[in-house]
Formats: structure tokens, sequence, C-alpha cells
């Protein structure tokens, strides 16, 4: 059972190598709204203001909100990444993060030694590097390029190898941050239907994301995030109704 | 905004962060598989397609340490049979305590995409670092065989205790690697501090150089610790027994030095990734 319980969480992070330049820092509290606040010789920005909420097994939730509204933050504080300045953060369940799919990739090395390499930096045992490698090899259509580095691959082709390592896991918690396009239309189809096998095994999903279709398509609840506060979490449609309501207000 | 302290492994508030920070050097230490792989990855991708791979280190030593023999052994007046055996152990010591030194910097940025979007303990990262420049010392040492046979250098037994004298050093240089990653990710200006204390250091440290030459200022060694950790390895490999000062020398370096690099990563490690 997976279980995730957020509490009165608050992460400040500190911008260094900000000096005395009070252009940049102008400029910056109007491009991310004012939420800005200075100690010493570096900025503090709230990136969450206070967040408490929980998640349980099959929770499927949508992070949406605008840029730099604490979407990929939220996901580095489950993730360990990001200490929380102050509150609670309760986790039940192993997590495991997915933002950048090319996580670790080596241009120089052959397809099969980045399967190693990237596999075992997600956490897979050798046993499970292994194992995978046919599957993988079989997903990706790559054949004997595995055996060439991937410097040489087009983006198409590398892209389709470091999603299907990534997606090799039996994740209990799955955090996945803006689901890149994996090359062609056919490939896409090919991929999101692999994602959605992993997100199936998951016990619970958060899915940071501005594509409303594909959200729909996943989650049924949905975390509306705003400057750093929470907004409304709720039933996936009402809080993409009401998120959606005042952006057009807004705009 | 409530600050709750659980016996819960799973609750991590601000405080469960830094429980996990014990451990991180433990969990370090437990995910060898892990380094030794990126560090020989490290290894592949810096010299992959040239023929000779990383012994283009071995090469550009050699030369170096042969020009620079015949040429030293003039000025200070020694023979180059006692001269090149001390200079090339020296010189490849040096070369393995001065490039973690100078990689140092860069454990942290080069390993930045894996950091923020992953949590593995951050001494994987350091771990890397010395393990990989392990490796080119390795490919370097092996200068020394034909300058042993060469000039019949025979230390017996004794040559053993090099053994041990290596471990302290990577002991000791996994600390130096760990401080200064940490505080030259957060301050950017002590890297240019420590690359210039390098530089000084190589002429300052009896490498190039016998202590005797020192004559009466032998304190000049005696207070390097440089000195010492070169001396652990070196004078066992040409048959002599370390001073008794170099063996505590190196060992009390090590505990105070893994005691400061400890407090200093527990201090640092809940910003670590914002320095980044």
């Amino acid at each position: 059972m997976a279980e995730i319980v957020v509490e009165n969480v608050t992460i400040q992070i500190p911008i260094y190598d900000i000096g005395a330049s009070s252009l940049r820092k102008t400029i910056l509290s109007k491009t991310v709204g004012g939420r800005f606040e200075t100690s010493g010789s570096y900025l503090i920005v709230d990136a969450l203001k206070d967040v408490s909420f929980e998640a349980h097994d099959g929770d499927r939730i949508a992070l949406i909100g605008n840029n730099g509204s604490g979407k990929s933050t939220l996901l580095r504080l489950l993730s360990d990444v990001y200490p929380a300045s102050s509150g609670r953060v309760k986790v039940v369940g192993e997590v495991s993060p997915m933002f950048d799919p090319m996580l670790g990739m080596s241009m120089d090395a052959t397809g099969m030694e980045n399967i190693w390499i990237c596999g075992r930096l997600w956490g897979l045992s050798p046993a499970q590097v292994k194992n995978s490698v046919d599957e993988i090899a079989e997903f990706t259509e790559l054949g004997d390029f595995l055996n060439v580095p991937v410097r040489t691959y087009s983006t198409g082709m590398l892209l389709r190898l470091a999603f299907a390592i990534a997606t090799v896991r039996d994740p209990e918690i799955l955090l996945l941050d803006e689901v890149v396009g994996v090359g062609d239309a056919e490939f896409f189809k090919k991929a999101f239907s692999r994602l959605q096998d992993v997100i199936h095994r998951s016990q619970i999903l958060f899915l940071a994301s501005h594509a409303d279709d594909m959200l729909r398509q996943i989650c049924n609840k949905a975390l509306w995030l705003n400057q750093g506060n929470l907004v409304q979490y709720g039933e996936f449609e009402s809080v993409l109704a009401a998120y959606r309501g005042r952006s057009k207000v807004t705009a | 905004m409530s600050n709750t302290t659980s016996l819960d492994p799973s609750v991590r508030g601000s405080r469960g962060f830094l429980a996990d920070i014990d451990r991180d050097l433990l969990a370090g230490l437990r995910a060898w598989p892990l380094w030794t792989m990126l560090g020989w990855n490290d290894i592949r991708q810096r010299y992959r397609r040239s023929v000779l791979g990383p012994f283009w280190i071995t090469i550009s030593m050699a030369i170096f340490i042969t020009l620079l023999g015949v040429i030293y052994s003039h000025i200070l007046n020694i023979g180059l049979k006692t001269y090149l055996p001390y200079l090339s152990l020296g010189y490849i010591i040096w070369g393995f305590i001065s490039s973690t030194t100078a990689e140092s910097f860069i454990s942290f940025q080069e390993s930045e995409r894996i950091i923020r979007q992953i949590r593995l303990p951050y001494s994987i990262y350091v771990f890397r670092v010395v393990w990989r420049n392990f490796i080119v010392f390795l490919h370097t040492i092996v200068i020394f065989i034909p300058v042993a046979i060469m000039y019949d250098v025979r230390p017996g037994m004794i040559a053993l205790l090099a053994i041990a004298g290596l471990v302290l050093v990577y002991i000791n240089q996994a600390w130096v690697t760990l401080s200064l990653a940490i505080l030259c990710t957060r301050y950017r200006d002590v890297q240019q501090i420590v690359a210039t204390a390098i530089q000084i250091m190589l002429f300052a440290t009896p490498i190039m150089w016998p202590v005797s030459a020192l004559g009466p200022a032998v304190i000049i060694a005696d207070i390097n610790p440089l000195h010492h950790l070169i001396e652990v390895v070196r004078a066992p490999m040409l048959g002599e027994m370390p001073p008794i000062l170099s063996w505590v020398a190196v060992v009390v370096c090590s505990i105070a030095g893994w005691t400061f690099a400890i407090l200093l990563l527990r201090r640092a490690a809940r910003r670590l990734v914002f320095w980044l």
C-alpha cells in the first residue's frame, strides 16, 4: 500500500550569484510574480507555500498550473531531491521519478552500454537490466544499432532508447514531468501505450503536464498550484474546469 | 508550521532529511557497483576512439619524467640511479593527489542532471571521481617497472608496506575531494585558490628534489602533509621504511579530515542541490 501525506510544507529556494544586481532582481520579481525576498547576498524564492494534501492507492494526480507555479518543485519534494524548509512529508512506498528520460546517457557510449549505465542509475539491479535487454531491443527496433555509439543516432532513435530504458520499472509511486513527444506519430502511439503500462503498474501517480487531453486519459484527480500555493485539489474534471475558467478570466 | 520528528522512517520533515545525511556515506559505500561503473565509463569516454586510450597518460608522464630526470639529476648533482626512481614514484603519486583535488571541483557539477532528478547518496559522485583517478594512477604506476629494472631497485618485502600507504592516501584523498566538492559548489572562488595551491605545492613538496637538499631547513618537509602522503608510498617502494612521523601525520590527517568532511556534509547537504 502506498501513501503520501504532505503537511504544511514550505520550500524556500536560495538563488545565488544575484549579487548587488538590483536590475535582475526587479526583472525576476516581475516575471515570477513577486515571491522573492532578499536575505544577505542571495534571494529566497518560496517555491512552495504551506502546502498540505494526501494521496492514496489508486490516485492518478494531474499537477496543473502555469510555468513556475511549483509543479516541478513538488515533484522534487516527493522524490527527496529537495528538502522541505518546514513542514512534514510522509511517504510510504518506493518513489520512482522520471523527469528527464535522457538521464545519464553518455553520447560516446554504445546503446548497449547506455542500457547498463542508465538502467543502473534508474535503480535497476544487474539482473533486472540483463532481463530487460531483449525487451528494450525489441521495443526500440534498434537492432544492430545498439552496438554503435548513441552519438550516431538520430534524435528519434535516441529518445526511443532513453524512453525504453526509463520505462523498465515497477514503481509504487511514479512521478512524471512533462512527458515528451517520442519520435514519429506511429512510435508515439507505441510509447504512450508503454507509458500507460508503467502507470498501470504504479499505485500512485503524479503527472505534471499542460496537455489536457493526455491528463484526461490518465488522471482521476488534479492538484492545481499557483505561485507555490495549492489552489485546489480534488476530482479531476472539476479542478481542471476551475483552472481553465480562471485562466480564461485572467487571460 | 510543524517540525515534528518521528521515529517512522517514512516521515521526512526538515529533520528527517538530516538523518538521511548521516547515512549518506554508508549508503554511498554500499553503492560501490554504481560508482565504480560510472568511474570506468568516465575513463572509457575520455579515451574513446583513441588507439592507446588511457596509456596516453602513461606515455606523457614517462616522457616528462625521463626529460626532467635527466636535466635535474645534473642540476641537483644526483646520479640517475638514485634520482630517477625517486622522481618517478614521487611524481606519479603526486599525479593521483593533484588530479583528485583538481577534479573535486566538478564532482557535483558534472552530475547535476542526476542530482536534480533522483536521490542518490551525495558521496557517490565523490567516490566516482576518486575511483576514476585511481584507475589513471594504476595506468601510470607501471612506469616504475622499467625504471626499477633499469636501475636495479630491489625494495624487498618492505615494498608491501606501500599498499598500506596507498590505502591511506586513497582514504585521505576521498575526504579532500568530498570537502572541496562541497566548498567549490557553494563558493566558486575556492576552485581558483586550490588550483593555484596545487601548482605551488608541486614545487614546495619534495618530489623533484630530495628532502636532504633542505639541509637544516628540513622542517619545511616535516610540516607539509603532502610530503608525508607521498612518503608512505614512495619510501617502501624504494626499500626504505617511512619515518614514524609520516605514518602518524597521514593517519591524523585522515581522521581529522574525515571528521571535517562529515561535519561539512551535514551542514551543506540540505542546501547542496540549490547551489548547483
